[in-house]
């Protein structure tokens, strides 16, 4: 297990350093700068607690394409509620099942639908979409200043010793994540059912429970990370999330988790989620235009998956 | 029933498969099919492809429900058929292509579905030391390479020591049925005779092992007992003493030329 935890990211944990480094050598006075290094933190929280969700639906051959809009309804949810006279706290609650009611539904789908999870939730994608312009009228107000000053609005969006709330958010989870995946049954059961669904089923592995937790955890990470979000940055629309999905999947393959299953640390994908928001904070630091980012991704996309399948081989053979 | 010179045996079947049926559709997989098996026996079931050999498989390790008819497992009749009952009830099915997750460990494809656990600040975690320990004494004892790790992946291990592995972890788990479904498919010369002689060890440790192959020369040597199938029913009974392994060939070789093109379950 050990050999394979540090196969897999092995090209991320390269790619992070090099980035790193060609970032610190080449444009040292923007880069070691404490606001821009607080802001590619707070980005890769929101990016990374998306993208640990999408890990576990990806590890189990399996895809979540509605992240974007489940961030985007659970957030304009969680400012609706905010600004009626529940307070944050019931808001927070509601918003968080509101998340887990759609991962309950995608998995109920998948499982007793038996539809793939790639129809399933582009079927989302869409319809969580269309239904925040439906009941917003295409008006979102943003967080109210009473709700801002709010205790849990400060947890998730406020800083502690200068560091973002959400980057620390996100460590403590990838590091209950990682520990999750690798040091318990359930972490057990579900990479056995990513490498091979038929074998773990005759080994007495509760196939229907893993998955259904798989889509919880993936719609609960997408409702978490928008909830940081709004916490940090009040103001928002009904576009918010749009496009996330695929930026989170990016992030779990650029991490070294393999859509085949099976594969993958939680350790990989906070990088791939890092390394991507870095470059675009860069690229914006640089001056490049902002519209080049995407561009970008699929760029990095394709050189950190082809150096990492050839790495692979490449240990495999030796 | 079955005319075996079992007939009288005073032993109660492990396993007795009553009037059983089976049909997807309309295609009919099984057709009124009763057979015993009893606890200490090795049963060479045989027959050409689509004879019903794996439905029956599927029957007993609870993936199908038959259409009709009885499965009494130890005298009781079961009535709730699922895979996961029968893995409580001691039943292992051990087949060449499912049953070990090449992605994960050695250590943690043996204790796979029953991963020992310890608690730490009331968590339970799992007990990789156990997991390492145990699985590394019992593959080594059941003859893997003292170079394999069982901290290494699994899909490092040759076919026949995946085989092997597989056996070796159905039989610690104090299981009382192993099923081999064609489990020398593959192999060398040498670990088929390997994964034979385990079988029989299997037998003589008081186990129940029904061997699935096409090869009746093969399962003739070992067997205390021969069912062969074809089209769904069970043609030939026999205990391997009462037929020479020629004899037998013939009967498959009959059986195959008459029937009638159906989809194949295999």
């Amino acid at each position: 297990m050990r050999r394979f935890v540090r196969r897999s990211d092995l090209g991320i944990i390269i790619g992070c350093i090099f980035i790193f480094a060609l970032f610190s050598l080449w444009n040292p006075q923007q880069w070691f700068n404490w606001g821009t290094l607080s802001n590619i933190g707070q980005y890769t929280a929101i990016l990374g607690l998306l993208a640990i969700g999408q890990t576990f639906v990806i590890l189990i051959r399996e895809i979540d394409l509605s992240v974007g809009s489940v961030y985007g309804i659970v957030g304009i949810t969680f400012v609706g509620l905010e600004s009626s006279n529940v307070g944050v706290f019931v808001a927070f609650i509601i918003a968080m099942l509101l998340a887990l009611l759609i991962g309950l539904v995608n998995a109920l789908l998948v499982i007793r639908g038996k539809v793939s999870s790639m129809i399933v939730t582009l079927g989302g994608l869409f319809f969580y979409r269309g239904l925040i312009y439906v009941t917003t009228h295409g008006a979102v107000t943003g967080t109210p200043q009473a709700a801002r000053e709010n205790w849990l609005s400060q947890l998730f969006g406020g800083h502690w010793l200068r560091i973002e709330n959400g980057f620390l958010l996100l460590l403590l989870l990838a590091f209950l994540c990682a520990n999750a995946l690798y040091q318990t049954r359930f972490g057990n059961h579900l990479l056995a059912l990513g490498g091979d669904p038929a074998s773990a089923e005759s080994q007495g592995v509760p196939v229907n429970r893993i998955k259904t937790s798989a889509f919880c955890l993936c719609s609960l990470f997408a409702g978490l990370s928008a909830v940081v979000t709004l916490a940090n940055n009040p103001s928002t629309n009904v576009s918010l999330g749009t496009g996330m999905e695929l930026q989170s999947i990016a992030a779990v393959v650029v991490g070294g988790t393999l859509l085949t299953g099976g594969r993958g640390t939680i350790f990989g994908t906070i990088l791939g989620a890092f390394f991507l928001t870095a470059v675009r904070a860069e690229m914006i630091a640089l001056g490049a235009p902002p519209s080049w980012y995407i561009s970008f991704v699929g760029i990095a996309l394709l050189i950190i998956v082809t150096v990492n399948t050839l790495l692979a081989k490449r240990l495999k053979l030796a | 029933m079955a005319k075996t010179d079992r007939a009288g045996d005073p032993r109660k079947p492990l396993i007795s498969i009553r009037n059983v049926s089976l049909s997807y559709g309309n295609f009919q997989a099984l057709t009124d099919v009763s057979v015993d098996f009893y606890q200490g026996e090795l049963v060479g079931l045989v027959g050409d492809n689509g004879a019903g050999k794996t439905t029956l498989i599927r029957i007993i390790s609870g993936i199908n429900p038959p259409t009709s008819g009885e499965v009494h497992f130890d005298g009781e009749r079961i009535t709730k058929f699922h895979p996961k009952k029968a893995i409580d009830l001691g039943l292992e099915c051990i087949q060449q292509t499912i049953g070990i997750c090449d992605n994960l460990s050695v250590g943690r494809n043996y204790f796979l579905g029953r991963e020992p656990v310890k608690r730490v600040l009331g968590l339970p975690f799992l007990d990789k030391k156990k997991i390492r320990e145990t699985s590394a004494k019992v593959v080594h004892d059941f003859g893997l390479r003292d170079t394999v790790d069982v901290d290494d992946e699994i899909a490092l291990l040759s076919g026949g020591e995946k085989q092997t592995f597989k056996i070796a972890r159905a039989v610690t788990f104090r299981n009382r049925v192993i099923i081999m479904d064609e489990p020398t498919n593959h192999l060398s010369v040498r670990e088929r005779a390997h994964v034979n002689e385990l079988a029989v060890q299997l037998k003589q440790q008081g186990l129940l092992v029904i061997y699935i192959t096409h090869d009746i020369f093969q399962i003739h040597r070992i067997a205390d007992r021969i069912v062969i199938m074809e089209n769904g029913r069970k043609v030939t009974d026999v205990p391997r003493d009462a037929m020479s392994a020629e004899a037998l060939e013939g009967i498959i070789r009959d059986g195959g030329r008459a029937p009638a093109k159906g989809p194949k379950v295999a």
